[in-house]
């Protein structure tokens, strides 16, 4: 049912004193869109609490984008923490916005973002919260149009019930059409339906109403997607894709927050897409093309952005920063003209290959605190499977890079359970490790606190990657080769934290799972599951009962293997590269040969520009 | 001391916390202002430590919940600059429910304003009607006599005297309301915290609880206002 629209911030005010950190729940921040008329409402929200939802670029560019709209204000809303969650249960208060504190079922059009596959549940949590009818097929028709986008779209299948439409890709101009679609919808009285029609046509737009899932023999036993006859879906709808990421706004985030959020700073988008190739990146898969923001642009924006935010730091964000082909120069000029105003320059992760002096210069005066590296794999041989393409040489002049710049401490990031992985490759990754350590000291003194972090991630096989057919290890396994690697690494300088391997499994599940994964997900939250990517919230045991519930198991789903030609649940949406390319990349990963990056040789076939009808843009010359 | 201590090189501005903005914590507050003296341009100094912060001191923490009419920081600068400008640029570009109300160009060397100022005044609504006053001001006579609170905060058990930090206490009936005004003093003990003296008196938190006024009390006893 749809809610009327007015101010219930007196409901929950009483509540603020009583509860962790209010100040996620106050409005007015610096930056916020103040001024709400309307008259179409969109509600763009975050299925955690503020603090991790505020720093999230997409949402941000999706509200700046709306709020331009003639006619359209955009609000954005939050999961409450579990304090205020069952204060407002007990009351009887809906999740409201934040801007307006209207209820959330009051607005035209929700829009939620798809961060990862631990956020299942809060999904269910957000529109049971708000008294949104669950299931898309069930709601009434003045209810909001629920559509979701964001990086985990790639196998939305096991939430696709709670959607009215799904957005794959590039947000910028799409959301907007989106919104006016439901709009003009509404104003001719169409129905839920009619409107539905309307938001399929659009292109990156998946309506999953309009398929139906199909088992068979070519199939897994998830199925796979086909349109429902009449409906006029396309067998496969593929991602909306902005060409040239200079002609976006690059200073999306304007809000700043007054509690300290998880990445505090302005983040300024300097490239979208990466063509390195990593058999295992979902990322890496689905935003290509590669689109370079000229520096410029990007100098531009860092300074407009400090000013109007006040930010002490800005982080030039990308999947992989220092390979834009203007880095070393941009660095250089942010710190000649930043350096004296107490302004930190910050990039996410550093990529051996290219992590060259001047970077390691430039990032040493702006005071960070460490180096991050992800190397992923302790063997040339794994490194080759994954098609990381750095080699120990790379690791080497890196670390040894980094220590005479006069950083003391490094963290190195692994993965364990790759395809084809033997304990060899683990023991590899305690002795590069250690061998990184041997270079700090030899460079800093044998006395030097030098120290080096390893985090070892679960591999999780994600869709539309290369390994999207290999299993996931079985959790007996997992702790298994932990031990193999702990019991490899000696020396007292070395820290090694691994990822939980249980809420891994949960993420192995959910990826692997299609529209019967949506049974798992409500039968976890029934069990009281949500926020479960945070430690002190998380139960293995109601996942594990969940599963009883309908009748899986756990590790049976996540560390099953797909057949290379099998029809797969995903297979109807597309980020344009091709399963002919992941299949080739699959069997070059059992041969042990890489491939190239197309940004520095020729291309290698992924399909994407072909398809799309676009092709890289990079800024400058790439080496 | 030296010239340059002598210098009116620390901008100190008095300024409100009002409405939903009662809720932010201190550190929230000190971030938001931080970022405020940043986005409107005036000169500050930075810390040559490691992690290069904006020099600039704060009063005492106000509790999460309580707004203020009264509140101050110092801005080091590194020059002299128009106070009344500096006034109009900070307004500019902070939220409006902390907005800076006054401000004023002092010497550099000055002790730390958090220590310094250790006198506030408090207007608190009390969570009890008009016709109890005679009833809450027994209790706080006998909470007074006692000369001690022991509460919590979170799960760890506190304890503050009330003989150095409480100065006065007065009720005041406003229609059917009841308000307490209250004066305390921090010392290196602690500071007493106007919902922790309601609690006990009243057994409830405060309705709201505002502070109005704080001051430097020298050793006579007089007070000196911040500006």
């Amino acid at each position: 049912m749809r809610l009327p629209r007015e101010d219930l911030f007196h409901l929950i005010e009483p509540f603020l004193g009583e509860v962790e950190r209010p100040s996620r729940y106050l409005n007015h921040e610096w930056g916020a869109v103040e001024e709400q008329d309307g008259p179409f409402h969109a509600c763009m929200m975050y299925p955690d609490v503020y603090d991790v939802g505020v720093p999230n670029l997409g949402l941000a560019i999706l509200y700046d984008e709306l709020n331009r709209l003639d006619g359209v204000s955009c609000e954005r809303a939050y999961l409450p923490w579990v304090d205020l969650s069952a204060r407002m249960r007990e009351h009887h208060i809906p999740l409201l916005s934040l801007e307006t504190a209207s209820p959330v079922a009051s607005f035209d059009l929700v829009g939620i973002t798809l961060a990862h596959e631990l956020v299942c549940t809060n999904l269910i949590e957000v529109l049971d919260l708000a008294g949104i009818t669950l299931r898309a097929a069930e709601r009434d028709e003045d209810e909001p149009i629920v559509i979701a986008g964001g990086p985990s779209v790639w196998n939305c299948e096991p939430v696709a019930p709670l959607f009215d439409a799904v957005l794959l890709g590039d947000g910028e101009g799409a959301v907007s059409q989106m919104v006016l679609a439901v709009r003009e919808g509404r104003a001719e009285g169409l129905s839920r339906e009619g409107i539905l029609r309307r938001l399929a046509r659009l292109d990156g737009v998946y309506v999953p109403s309009f398929y139906e899932v199909v088992v068979d023999d070519s199939s897994t036993r998830w199925g796979y997607a086909v349109p429902r006859e009449g409906t006029g879906a396309p067998e496969v709808v593929y991602k909306h894709c902005v060409d040239a990421l200079s002609a976006t706004e690059p200073v999306a985030q304007r809000i700043v927050p007054y509690l300290p959020v998880v990445q505090d700073r302005l983040t300024i988008e300097v490239l979208r897409g990466c063509a390195r190739g990593c058999r295992f990146c979902q990322a890496g898969m689905t935003y290509r093309p590669v689109r370079e923001r000229p520096s410029e642009q990007v100098l531009e924006a860092v300074e407009r952005g400090l000013a109007t935010s006040g930010y002490d730091e800005c982080c030039l964000s990308s999947l992989s920063t220092t390979d834009h082909s203007q880095c070393a120069t941009m660095l250089r000029a942010l710190h000649d003209s930043l350096a004296s105003k107490g302004v930190r320059i910050s990039i996410p992760s550093q990529r051996l290959d290219s992590f060259g002096v001047d970077m390691a210069s430039v990032a040493r005066s702006s005071r960070k605190a460490g180096l991050t590296f992800a190397p992923e794999a302790g063997s040339q041989r794994l490194r080759d499977v994954i098609n990381k393409n750095v080699t120990d040489e790379n690791m080497d002049a890196a670390a040894r890079n980094a220590f005479e710049n006069g950083y003391r401490r490094m963290k190195l990031y692994f993965m364990m359970g790759l395809p084809t992985e033997t304990d060899a490759d683990l023991r590899g990754i305690a002795a590069m490790s250690e061998r990184v350590v041997g270079i700090g000291r030899e460079v800093c003194g044998a006395r030097s606190k030098v120290s080096v972090s390893i985090s070892v991630a679960v591999f999780v096989p994600k869709s539309h990657t290369p390994f999207q057919w290999a299993g996931q290890l079985p959790l007996e396994e997992t702790v298994r080769r932990q031990r193999v690697m702990l019991e490899a690494a000696s020396d007292r300088a070395l820290r090694i934290s691994y990822h939980d391997a249980q809420t891994s499994l949960i993420e192995g599940a959910l990826s692997k799972m299609g529209r019967r994964g949506f049974d798992l997900v409500l039968a976890a939250w029934r069990r009281g599951c949500r926020f479960d990517a945070w430690t002190d919230q998380f139960d293995f045991e109601a996942w594990k009962q969940a599963a009883t519930d309908i009748g899986v198991d756990l590790e049976d789903v996540a560390c099953e293997c797909f057949d290379l030609e099998a029809h797969l649940p995903w297979d109807h949406t597309s980020p344009g590269v091709s399963k002919g390319y992941l299949q080739r990349e699959w069997r070059k990963a059992m041969e042990g040969r890489t491939t190239a990056d197309c940004t520095m040789t020729s291309c290698t076939g992924c399909g994407v520009c072909s398809v799309l009808g676009t092709h890289n843009d990079i800024a400058g010359r790439r080496s | 001391m030296s010239a340059e201590n002598e210098l009116a090189r620390r901008l100190r501005v008095c300024y409100g916390k009002d409405g939903r903005l009662a809720y932010l914590g201190h550190l929230e507050v000190m971030g938001t202002i931080m970022r405020s003296v940043r986005r409107c341009g005036l000169p500050f100094e930075v810390s040559n430590g490691f992690a290069h912060r904006m020099r600039i001191q704060f009063s005492q923490a106000l509790p999460v919940g309580a707004s203020s009419s009264a509140e101050y920081y110092d801005l080091m600068l590194p020059c002299e600059v128009n106070a009344d400008e500096a006034l109009e640029a900070l307004r500019r570009c902070t939220p409006a429910a902390l907005a800076p109300k006054r401000a004023a160009l002092l010497p550099r060397r000055m002790p730390a304003l958090e220590a310094w100022a250790n006198r506030a005044s408090w207007l608190v609504l009390l969570p009890c009607a008009a016709d109890d006053a005679g009833k809450i001001a027994e209790a706080i006579d006998g909470v007074r006599a006692r000369g001690v609170i022991s509460f919590m905060r979170g799960d760890k058990p506190r304890r503050i005297e009330l003989g150095r930090t409480l100065v006065a206490c007065e009720l005041r009936s406003e229609g059917s309301s009841l308000t307490m005004l209250l004066e305390t003093r921090s010392t290196e003990q602690g500071s007493l915290r106007p919902a922790v003296l309601v609690q006990e008196v009243c057994g409830r938190q405060p309705r709201s609880v505002c502070r109005v006024g704080q001051w430097h009390e020298e050793d006579d006893g007089t007070l000196t206002s911040p500006l």
